[in-house]
């Protein structure tokens, strides 16, 4: 192995004891002594650390390094923003893979492209080729300089953490970046790998720095791990390989880059792209996936054969160039394949957790012919013997961090037994089965738990009496019509009662908002939002009506990992709303930035100067974990100032009980529209609402017009007439009770905060204002752990829920809890009862104890609900309605 | 790498240990090391009648799939469904638990034929 090459870590690969191995041109580490099946299995439950500095590295900088990246790449890589990678490929003129890439831009001027070690010359000579027709990028190959070490699997991240010296780590997402330094050197980290792990770092640094950074992580408890895991662990994740997946098939054709499924992902077509190197091969690859997809193979020439994911059925393991089956005709061959470990499963569904045994499996990707279906039954030819497989989704799933989920053809879910007694039960049997437990659960959340779910609450027995009353069942559609001077019309008789409720409720919540107009008929604060964005888009296309209706240009909102609402996302109900940013592609929502130091509290310097780069045409404040007010009255002075005219929307969901002198005051701050929800820290029923500050000569009001008209007819038809008669007797109680209930409300939370750290938790926020200025409090418990202690809570009887903090990477992940006090104090808890409630929950969540008799006698003393209409005056009506249910 | 010197060895890195007429085959510690771990054995059919050197199963590691011919002619007697289940044990054990089939000799002079320990561990020490 004389004219190998060895990277900066070869001697340390020999020292562990590595099988080192021929590897395009370079002497690399197979395997080391624990073999490959541990090495994959360290990687899937602890952290696999990789020696990668064989791959290809140039840097691109210059003037023109984003026009060249656009032309010799299928990604678009205009779309990069600096902190964040992107997947591509290099094409050839014919929409074929020079090689696959992936594209980091660390710094704003100056670009990194990863490239394959088998590839790296090729790659650079096609590079240069194209390179001609630009005057000002530098490409320079700094393959020798730059060490590239990967490190993968759910202790990753900690095992950085703690070898962070300074620097911010990249956002909790696949492809962010960050600049720190480890080891005492300069590290550029990123959140890529090639195991499929949701949890994965690759580390790029000065190569002299290499030995002490590996040294480093291998101190941390990372397993080394070599080439062999490195390609079980990325056909377990079904991540394709140049010379197997991409590149030329068996019989020496071209595979179409869109054959490979990750290339939806990493092709664009963008307009802004220009005739880029493959173009008009690609536009009919992607038109033939497009029909695929609908199954209409009348452009199968483009696309021919794609590549599958697939299972074996029956013992045996495909190789590379195993013949493909069905029904007897050959549809394609395998590309890679082999058996791989995983780690056996205990428990289902968030509760499941890999035990210390494990299994192989046999699995493969193939290119098949593309009119293969998911699930189609195949036979793989192994040693002349036909074996069962089945064409399947996906080996691996890696959506649940920390961990990469195994997801094994024909695998069921274990059917939760039916409850007995058995189907056969007669009607009378199960109804009483239904009424008791009805009961058992009221009793049990109404009596014996202590609930603090921020988005919850009690309603008044009173509201809930007159929510079932006979509205219950009727409709009472309505708009106004401006042929009667903007008179209500009713489409329905015997609809004068609401009528009159929906008018009352109208002013008791004008009142309480402080707003101009109200809308009552919204059943919830996720119509509501999804309401005013549709009144949005109605708004920006009033002046011509005939073309096609363009969405919202530029939205500006909480990220949703920063503590903002589902229903304020892409993903969630503005999905259909916003439009797609040309230059990107994705959706145009741009995130309030938040503060270093304190991540639940935004960063209004930087917020304002991305308003000004951006323009947004709405503003969505609110959140769904939130210790801070917004900053409502600085943003609008500054969009005052700037002659800026971004619609600024508010969601309160969470706080609309505290809206007032205690917390926020919306529309004096500056807000055109308030949504929220009507039973969260407000009394309840369970409701939507939207406001608005707009007056009828305004030019905006026409904004409010069209929020009407979204609302009815465009959300809703029957606006559940029984829970709105309860909604006006909730507003009457806080109307009446508010100030009391929301200075008790915020001082709970307070209390709760400053107790739950005295007792030792890790409360998160701001000591200066005891955590929180809402009815929430954030605790964090461990990463990964939220769920499991939020359960154990829950067995205890203290109902709260789990929450991904700012840092983590989705819900699976969390470590920390989310409660809420409001609806405790609307049963009477006061400072000193949170007290003994924290004590409660640090002997549950530190001490693991069992504390649900205590919990049991602490709520019964709190089973009164207060802040409500409850006295003799009103019983005998109460008694009469009672009587006609 | 250990060679037990009890046992009769190929070119193709198999071991046999007789006992009356019927032999016991396996993949050599050597064998085992270079292929790293094994994935999967394909275990012969019982009853199944070979010549010496036809090809009789198989057995993966994760990175190649290799076919094991037989050393002696004979026929198929027994295999092992221990590493059909759990193939490490060809790595963990490969003279012992990782046994892989019984054959009965249809030509007990022709274990005559096979590498004693030492010319055994000679060959492997030269092939590293």
């Amino acid at each position: 192995m004389a004219d190998l090459r060895r990277t900066v870590l070869y001697d340390r690969h020999v020292a562990l004891g590595a099988k080192m191995a021929e590897f395009a041109g370079w002497e690399m580490p197979l395997q080391y002594p624990a073999g490959i099946v541990k090495e994959h299995l360290a990687t899937r439950k602890g952290a696999g650390l990789f020696d990668v500095s064989h791959m290809g590295r140039f840097t691109v900088g210059g003037r023109e390094a984003p026009a060249f990246l656009q032309h010799v790449l299928t990604n678009n890589a205009e779309a990069l923003d600096v902190g964040m990678a992107q997947y591509t490929f290099i094409p050839n003129a014919s929409g074929g893979a020079v090689d696959d890439a992936y594209l980091y831009r660390f710094r704003a001027e100056e670009y990194l492209l990863v490239v394959n070690a088998s590839n790296r010359r090729k790659d650079w000579d096609h590079l240069q080729e194209h390179l001609k027709r630009f005057s000002d990028v530098r490409l320079t190959d700094r393959t020798d300089e730059i060490v590239m070490l990967s490190l993968q699997g759910p202790r990753s991240r900690e095992s950085l953490e703690a070898v962070l010296e300074s620097g911010p780590m990249p956002e909790p997402m696949r492809n962010a970046l960050s600049l720190v330094r480890m080891a005492g050197t300069e590290v550029s980290l990123a959140r890529t790998g090639y195991t499929g792990e949701p949890l994965c770092f690759e580390l790029f640094a000065d190569t002299k720095a290499g030995p002490a950074l590996w040294d480093l992580l291998l101190a941390k408890g990372a397993t080394p791990a070599g080439l062999g895991a490195r390609d079980t662990l990325r056909l377990e994740a079904s991540l394709p390989l140049y010379g197997h997946e991409l590149g030329t098939d068996a019989e020496d054709r071209e595979i179409p880059i869109m054959a490979c499924p990750l290339a939806k992902f990493a092709v664009s077509l963008s307009p802004r792209k220009g005739d880029f190197v493959g173009r008009a091969a690609l536009e009919r690859q992607v038109e033939a996936f497009g029909r695929i997809l609908a199954r209409d193979y009348s452009r199968l020439a483009d696309l021919p054969r794609r590549i599958q994911p697939i299972a074996l059925l029956d013992r045996g393991v495909a190789r590379q160039g195993a013949k493909v089956f069905k029904d007897g005709r050959e549809v394609g061959y395998i590309t890679s394949g082999t058996m791989v470990p995983l780690w056996k499963v205990e428990g289902e569904g968030l509760a499941s957790t890999f035990i210390e045994e494990h299994a192989l499996r046999s699995i493969a990707l193939a290119l098949l012919d593309s009119r293969i279906l998911e699930d189609d039954c195949l036979a793989v030819e192994i040693r002349g013997k036909a074996v069962e497989a089945v064409v399947v989704p996906y080996h691996m799933r890696s959506e649940a961090p920390p961990y990469a989920r195994p997801i094994v053809a024909g695998y069921v879910l274990e059917k939760k037994a039916p409850p007995a007694p058995a189907p056969a039960a007669s009607a009378t049997e199960k109804v009483r089965r239904l009424l008791d437990e009805a009961l058992a659960n009221t009793t049990w959340r109404q009596r014996e738990c202590i609930n603090l779910i921020p988005s919850e609450m009690t309603a008044s027995p009173m509201v809930r009496l007159l929510s079932v009353m006979d509205p219950a069942f009727r409709y009472a559609e309505h708009r106004e019509s401006k042929a009667f001077y903007d008179a209500d019309i009713f489409y329905y008789q015997g609809t004068e009662f609401i009528r009159k409720v929906e008018r009352l409720l109208e002013e008791e919540l004008k009142a309480f908002l402080g707003a101009r107009e109200v809308e009552t008929r919204l059943v919830s604060g996720q119509m509501a939002n999804a309401a005013v964005f549709s009144a949005m888009v109605d708004y920006l296309n009033r002046a011509d009506r005939r073309r096609e209706p363009r969405r919202i240009r530029c939205v500006m909102n909480n990220h949703i990992g920063k503590g903002g609402h589902l229903s304020a996302q892409p993903m969630g109900a503005l999905k259909d709303f916003v439009a797609h940013d040309p230059r990107t592609e994705r959706p145009a929502v741009v995130n309030f930035p938040v503060l270093p130091e304190n991540p639940y509290r935004m960063d209004v310097a930087a917020a304002m100067k991305l308003i000004d780069e951006h323009r947004p045409e709405l503003l969505i404040f609110g959140k769904s974990m939130v210790l801070h007010k917004e900053p409502v009255a600085e943003i609008r002075r500054f969009l005052d100032e700037q002659k800026i005219g971004s619609v600024v929307m508010y969601d309160m969901a969470h706080v609309l009980g505290i809206v007032g002198p205690h917390f926020q005051q919306p529309f004096d701050e500056g807000a055109d529209l308030v949504t929220g929800s009507t039973h969260k820290t407000f009394f309840g029923t369970q409701r939507g609402v939207a406001g608005s500050r707009l007056e009828k000569h305004e030019e905006r009001y026409a904004l409010w017009e069209a929020l009407r008209r979204r609302t009815f007819p465009g959300s809703v038809s029957n606006h559940h007439l029984g829970t709105m008669v309860g909604l006006l007797a909730a507003a009457y109680e806080m109307n009446h009770f508010k100030d009391a209930y929301q200075q008790a409300v915020i001082a709970n939370a307070k209390a709760l905060a400053r107790a739950l750290k005295a007792e030792g938790l890790d409360v998160a926020g701001d000591p200066a204002i005891d955590y929180t200025e809402t009815h929430q409090v954030i605790v964090r418990v461990g990463y990964g752990r939220g769920p499991e202690v939020a359960q154990r809570l829950e067995d205890n009887n203290i109902i709260c829920n789990y929450q991904a903090a700012p840092d983590e990477e989705s819900f699976t992940a969390s470590g920390a809890l989310r409660m809420g006090v409001a609806e405790m104090t609307r049963f009477g808890m006061a400072a000193k009862d949170f007290g003994e409630l924290a004590a409660l929950i640090r002997d549950v969540v530190v001490r693991g104890a069992n504390v649900k008799e205590k919990t049991k006698a602490l709520r019964s003393r709190f089973l009164d609900l207060q802040y409500c209409f409850k006295g003799k005056e009103y019983a005998d009506l109460l008694q009469k309605l009672h009587g006609l249910l | 790498m250990n060679t037990p010197n009890d046992l009769r060895y190929t070119e193709e890195h198999e071991w046999v240990r007789l006992e009356g007429d019927v032999g016991t085959v396996g993949i050599t510690d050597h064998a085992q090391e270079a292929l790293g771990d094994i994935v999967f054995v394909e275990l012969p059919e019982v009853g199944c009648e070979v010549n010496r050197g036809g090809e009789v199963c198989a057995i993966e590691s994760s990175k190649a799939a290799s076919d094991l011919y037989a050393p002696v002619g004979g026929m198929v007697v027994e295999a092992n469904q221990a590493v059909a289940e759990n193939p490490a044990l060809v790595n963990e054990d490969p003279y012992g638990k990782g046994w892989i089939y019984k054959i009965r000799l249809a030509n007990p002079k022709e274990l005559d034929g096979l590498m004693d320990a030492k010319a055994y561990a000679d060959k492997a020490a030269q092939e590293e």
